[in-house]
């Protein structure tokens, strides 16, 4: 029959040249539905290779190169680094980025795994809590910006009715107008989101033995001592994971700062996606790819420096959740 | 269970203090994720002169007419229709495109299947913000740019590592044996995914389709870099417009955004154990 024959024909094949492909698995053969096989992987790669094998390559290559997409490109080796770094606006949004980060991992993340802590204990109406703290979550990052414009505003905003309305009238701000409270008030509305990360640190605790509490509450120790001495220890994985996570989100911010007050009052809120917004616009595809470089660049230097500071090796797949 | 043996005074007062501030903690994060919530939606049912003067008073007549003014004077329908039409052909699109290839990879073994997995699972931690240029670019040279096919090709494609993450998840859990057996009664390679794989991985399917759905719905970068005219503005898009097309009624751009924000919130309340389900399906691994 024919695919018997083909069948044979692909043994013979890989018995010929085994030693070659596949010295340690000498059972590995063509699989029979090869074809089939790259059938269903053709358009799964056509658009992985189309959006994001060629972009990548894309955005490093041009990173070193001026151009405005109707001239030719022109070779400019580190020009483009050199300029950004060279440039206030540019070292500022580097800075917020890596404070965005900081806040994110060290703050957020802690917050995270405090409110994973007390729902793991199953409070009354625990899932419904679960629940209700990742809603916002669903919720676009524009209206949810819409929103803190309003709450934020400086005439009749909520926060400053609040304020007033405890007599705290001294303290009411132009919140996002303010040289000093506009960068802390853009933090502040996605720091108290923790849903996500919340929703993922409990599934691993949920997933500690109960009788390790039990055992820890018979010998004396108190609520504290069990989270600290158990917990806390049993959760380093999920914890630095999440760090990680939390640490590369804050490198690529954008998103609301570009909404609520893009980048301003002068920079101050800026980050770096802003920066390569504003070149992009200005066609200047070069230095916005060198942006882009260096923004895939450090996300990853985050990732790797965590890894290594807490020696543990994890493969991408884990890295996601 | 046993009470412990040796508890003193201080033990029993760091239990009570721990419980207290348990609640203290739960309604603190209450207060301060839905506060504004709860007054953005107050806010959008009153006039504007109430909304000026009193930040925290109900309102005496609740405005129901700001939601129509919103309806009309934002084109939101138009709006709704565009954002409609890419989430669900993005949704459609992107889960057949994954499930087609995590099926090859999770049923089938071949040289480099995991690398392969790996490569395209670790294309999330790429930040797509990064590569604005190359994908305006690839949409212009496809002559798609500002159309809703464009933003549908685009968001299909950012949602891949994802999607196959999450279907190569479900699919590895299905027993071979079902395979084997229809193998047998002279199921095709096709077959067998269509007919038994596919079916079987629906919870994975719904799980990726929301995670997809909600992507799309929200999603503002790409469409605005991607797209320029009112034809193919999507709802997030519109948005953006709403300072000015409500210059005077504030009230009524706030019930435009209460009203953009309902269909990813339904999306929620039905499907929140799916996508807490999808969140936690690569946690016991941490």
């Amino acid at each position: 029959m024919h695919s018997v024959e083909k069948v044979l024909a692909a043994r013979g094949l890989v018995a010929k040249t085994g030693p070659r492909f596949s010295g340690d698995r000498p059972m590995v053969k063509r699989n029979k539905n090869w074809k089939q096989i790259i059938l269903f992987l053709l358009p799964v790669l056509t658009l992985f290779l189309l959006y994001f094998v060629y972009p990548l390559i894309f955005v490093f290559v041009t990173s070193f190169t001026e151009w405005n997409g109707i001239s030719a490109m022109q070779f400019k080796g580190l020009g483009n680094y050199k300029r950004l770094f060279l440039s206030d606006t540019f070292r500022l949004s580097f800075r917020n980025n890596i404070l965005w980060a900081l806040v994110l991992g060290l703050v957020q993340i802690p917050l995270a795994a405090g409110m994973a802590m007390v729902l793991a204990r199953k409070p009354r109406g625990w899932k419904t809590f679960r629940t209700i703290y990742f809603l916002p979550n669903v919720i676009s990052q524009v209206a949810l910006a819409m929103m803190w414009l309003a709450v934020y505003n400086a005439e009749y905003g909520m926060l400053n009715g609040l304020l007033n309305s405890v007599g705290l009238e001294q303290l009411t701000h132009n919140w996002l107008g303010e040289y000093e409270t506009a960068f802390p008030a853009v933090i502040f509305q996605q720091l108290f989101y923790i849903g996500y990360f919340m929703i993922v640190i409990l599934a691993s605790r949920m997933g500690i033995p109960e009788s390790f509490y039990e055992a820890a509450e018979i010998d004396g120790a108190n609520v504290l001592q069990q989270e600290a001495h158990i917990t806390i220890p049993m959760l380093r994985g999920i914890l630095v994971t999440t760090m990680t996570l939390a640490m590369a989100f804050g490198m690529r911010h954008f998103e609301s700062t570009y909404l609520m007050t893009n980048g301003g009052p002068a920079h101050q809120t800026s980050v770096m996606g802003i920066v390569l917004y504003r070149n992009l616009e200005a066609l200047r595809f070069g230095e916005a790819n060198a942006i882009g470089t260096i923004l895939i660049v450090t996300g990853g230097v985050v990732i790797a420096l965590l890894r290594w500071f807490f020696g543990r090796k994890a493969s991408a797949s884990e890295t996601v959740q | 269970m046993k009470k412990s043996i040796n508890r003193s005074g201080s033990h029993i007062a760091i239990q009570a203090a721990a419980k207290t501030g348990k609640w203290f903690y739960i309604l603190f994060f209450l207060v301060i994720t839905f506060l504004p919530l709860v007054w953005l939606v107050i806010s959008s049912f009153k006039t504007n002169f109430e909304f000026e003067t009193q930040a925290f008073a109900l309102p005496k007549v609740w405005m129901w007419s700001n939601y129509k003014n919103a309806m009309s004077m934002a084109g939101l329908p138009r709006l709704f229709m565009n954002s409609i039409i890419v989430a669900a052909s993005t949704t459609i699109v992107n889960t057949l495109v994954a499930s087609m290839g995590a099926f090859a990879i999770a049923r089938e073994t071949f040289r480099f299947q995991n690398l392969l997995l790996n490569i395209i699972v670790a294309g999330v931690l790429i930040p797509i913000i990064a590569l604005m240029v190359p994908f305006f670019k690839l949409v212009n040279g496809f002559g798609i740019y500002d159309t809703l096919f464009g933003l549908i090709v685009t968001y299909s494609a950012i949602n891949i590592p994802i999607s196959v993450f999450l279907i190569h998840g479900f699919m590895g859990s299905i027993p071979r044996e079902l395979e084997e057996a229809a193998v047998i009664d002279g199921c095709s390679f096709s077959q067998r995914f269509s007919k038994i794989v596919f079916p079987l991985t629906k919870p994975g399917l719904v799980t990726a389709g929301t995670f997809v759905f909600i992507f799309c719905w929200n999603e503002f970068i790409y469409a605005m870099l991607l797209t320029s005219s009112e034809v193919s503005r999507t709802l997030q898009l519109g948005i953006r417009f709403f300072r000015s097309q409500f210059v005077v009624d504030y009230t009524s751009m706030l019930a435009a955004i209460v009203i953009t924000m309902i269909p990813t919130i339904l999306v929620y309340v039905f499907l929140h154990d799916r996508i807490i389900s999808g969140l936690t399906s690569g946690a016991v691994k941490g």
